[in-house]
């Protein structure tokens, strides 16, 4: 180990330090969520600045173990935001369930340093660890809500689909090494390109870390706990896991599909696109006939990992065809306004008991106007409407899909049908907000500061990228051209 | 007097009818982990399937992993699971075995997965790699602190994540909940 090894892991040790330091904190002065809430903030602040630092001299850590790049960067900046958002959001709805705050902040900051291990990951056991590092408070956090049966209940379903999900992705990782003989994704990439060409047993490998990934992203064939462990969670859990294992697990596929799988994209390239056509097509059909907005926004969520995956079979049909600057820019918009999204849910369920049924935002826009007019953002953002980060999203999806030519610009037509039909089922939410009166006039509800920082910050995110898009795309290109190797 | 180099009579090598033994005992074992109905049973039969696969692991070269697998599989988990069951079984268990209606799908598609398991092992030419795993315990502990030291420290924060959530979900409700339930 040597200087280098330790500054270029700066940011993940840092992550670490910042969970300790919440756990001690709370360990000092139990249940002061808001000094909590401060450590956890400070020190994400201190981890984003570490990553940008670390960004200025890139390199291989750990004898080719670890690598920074642009890549791992903007990465990292998109969870480090998506817990930050989180740990706001948080506190307002889990203050009156009696459920603490400083072990949610701690559990959601080692997630985080999984998630950052995936993305500077250069070996693929690195990755694999980092992937479960990532999960497992996942899981935890799913069951939260301890004395909830419902949590109880998705958390166990993402439990054991996501342990075996991962011991299939395991399985899969050792057939690819049993024939190339490394874990190092570069020595991988090279004794693939060497071999030319698919081996029986290189795509029964491939196959297996496939399903295992499908399982992570929740694409369809491999959903269904997805709408179970998302309703059954505590809402702002539920909006951490629609985004943060969600961008984590394409972290990982950028790492092993494009990077170590490269040489033969051409041939996981068709499982792609039926992935996509498949996820996205039916997650909207059924996050239409959904009348509670939490499992809806789950639905569409797997309906937006559709998206993206059409964005990664445009990369792996034409290089050079934008897709995966796409799947960068979709991943940074998506989580700011899924976020968003889930976190006015959130607001509106802080008493104990509201459910997140449809019912419940009936009137909405007369009761509380900002939250009404953030939700509407939100939902057109997730639609694909401009001026918002989601249509620039969609946008450059469709782009590249049409720009690769061959079969996919077929996905680029399907994704812009798919975007109408979820047009449905979001303004069906705003309709309800502005048309539509409640039958029992709810209690006044007294938001927190740090949830309307919260929102502010998702809802100032989703209008910049949206009006503003062009530094974001020169990041995304940055990152993406990180990645190709002579 | 030495062990002669194959079995008399029937010419094979010890090492094919040890490997042919071990897997006979681990696939029989892990099938009465699935099948039997008494729980503490089926903890037992684990414990013969991990046996088996660390004395696979010995005939494989790796004596470090099949002591591994006794110590931690053996020593640490299965009574881990057995203590586990012990603490938490209840009375009221099905009889008899409960299948899901999906089963006989199930069925198919494990026996596909298998055949085509079988037939990419066995056309693949695993080559050097067969090989160079005959580790020593020397050069996984090399690894372990060279090439692999980052996973290495990676796992011990996975753990300790791990522990943190565990005693969270295991640990009484403190102060907030000291209204009556």
């Amino acid at each position: 180990m040597t200087w280098s090894d330790v500054t270029l892991i700066a940011p993940l040790v840092a992550a670490l330090l910042v969970a300790f330091a919440i756990i001690v904190v709370d360990a000092i002065a139990p249940h002061r969520d808001r000094i909590a809430v401060a450590v956890g903030l400070a020190g994400l602040a201190i981890v984003a600045v570490l990553t940008v630092w670390t960004d200025q001299a890139p390199g291989l850590a750990f004898g080719g173990a670890y690598t920074v790049d642009t890549l791992t960067t903007y990465l990292d900046l998109i969870f480090i935001a998506i817990v930050a958002l989180t740990v706001l959001v948080g506190p307002d709805y889990l203050g009156p369930r009696d459920l603490p705050v400083a072990e949610f902040a701690a559990t959601l900051v080692f997630a985080m340093t999984g998630a950052m291990l995936i993305a500077g990951s250069a070996d693929l056991l690195v990755l694999f660890v980092g992937l479960e590092l990532m999960v497992l408070p996942g899981y935890l956090l799913a069951g939260y809500a301890k004395r909830d049966a419902l949590s109880t209940e998705g958390a166990i379903k993402y439990f054991l689909l996501g342990s075996f999900s991962s011991a299939i992705f395991l399985f899969g990782l050792a057939y690819v090494w049993g024939l190339t003989g490394t874990t190092r994704i570069a020595g991988v990439a090279d004794a693939i390109a060497a071999a030319q060409g698919l081996s029986p047993a290189l795509a029964m490998g491939v196959a297996f870390v496939t399903t295992g990934v499908a399982f992570k992203i929740a694409a369809v064939p491999f959903h269904y706990w997805t709408p179970d462990a998302y309703q059954g969670s505590p809402t702002p859990v539920t909006g951490y896991l629609s985004v943060g294992p969600k961008v984590g697990a394409f972290a990982l596929i950028i790492r092993v599909f494009v990077e170590a799988l490269g040489p033969i994209n051409a041939d996981w390239l068709p499982v792609m696109g039926v992935l996509a056509v498949l996820t996205m097509t039916l997650g909207n059909l059924v996050a239409v006939t959904q009348t509670n907005v939490k499992r809806m926004l789950a639905y569409s969520s797997i309906a937006h990992t559709g998206y993206i995956l059409v964005g990664l079979t445009a990369y792996a049909a034409d290089p050079n065809s934008g897709g995966l600057e796409a799947v960068l820019f979709y991943l940074a918009a998506y989580s700011f306004m899924n976020l968003g999204a889930f976190a006015v849910v959130s607001a509106l369920q802080k008493r104990p008991g509201v459910t997140s049924q449809l019912d419940t935002f009936a009137g909405l826009g007369r009761r509380e106007p900002y939250l009404g007019i953030l939700m509407t953002l939100f939902l057109l953002s997730l639609t694909g409407i401009p001026p918002t980060a989601g249509f620039f999203a969609k946008a450059l999806i469709i782009l590249s899909a049409v720009q690769a030519g061959g079969w996919v610009p077929i996905l680029a037509v399907i994704t812009v049908l798919n975007a109408v039909a979820a047009a449905f089922y979001y303004l069906r939410v705003v309709v309800y907000m502005y048309m539509r009166d409640p039958q029992i006039e709810p209690a006044e509800v007294d938001h927190g500061p740090l949830l309307r920082l919260g929102v502010a910050v998702a809802a100032v995110a989703t209008v910049i990228l949206g009006v503003l898009p062009g530094p974001l795309i020169d990041a995304a290109t940055k990152a993406a051209s990180s990645l190709f190797r002579g | 007097m030495s062990i002669p180099e194959t079995i008399p009579i029937i010419g094979a090598s010890w090492d094919d009818v040890l490997f042919v033994l071990f897997a006979v005992v681990m696939l029989g074992s892990a099938l009465l982990v699935v099948t039997l109905r008494d729980i503490i049973r089926s903890g037992l039969a684990m414990i013969v399937c991990f046996a088996a696969l660390a004395g696979l692991y010995v005939l494989l070269g790796s004596p470090i992993l099949a002591a591994t697998q006794v110590l931690v599989y053996i020593g640490a988990i299965s009574v881990l699971v057995l203590f586990a069951i012990m603490l938490t079984q209840t009375k009221a268990g099905p009889a008899r075995l409960v299948f899901q209606t999906q089963w006989w799908a199930a069925a198919i598609a494990a026996i596909a997965v298998v055949v085509v398991v079988i037939g990419v092992v066995a056309s693949t030419d695993w080559g050097a790699e067969a090989t160079r795993l005959q580790s020593v315990t020397g050069d996984v502990a090399r690894l372990l602190f060279s090439d692999y030291t980052l996973p290495f420290e990676a796992v011990s924060v996975l753990l300790l994540a791990a522990v943190i959530g565990g005693i969270f979900l295991a640990k009484r409700e403190d102060r907030r909940d000291e209204a009556p339930r």
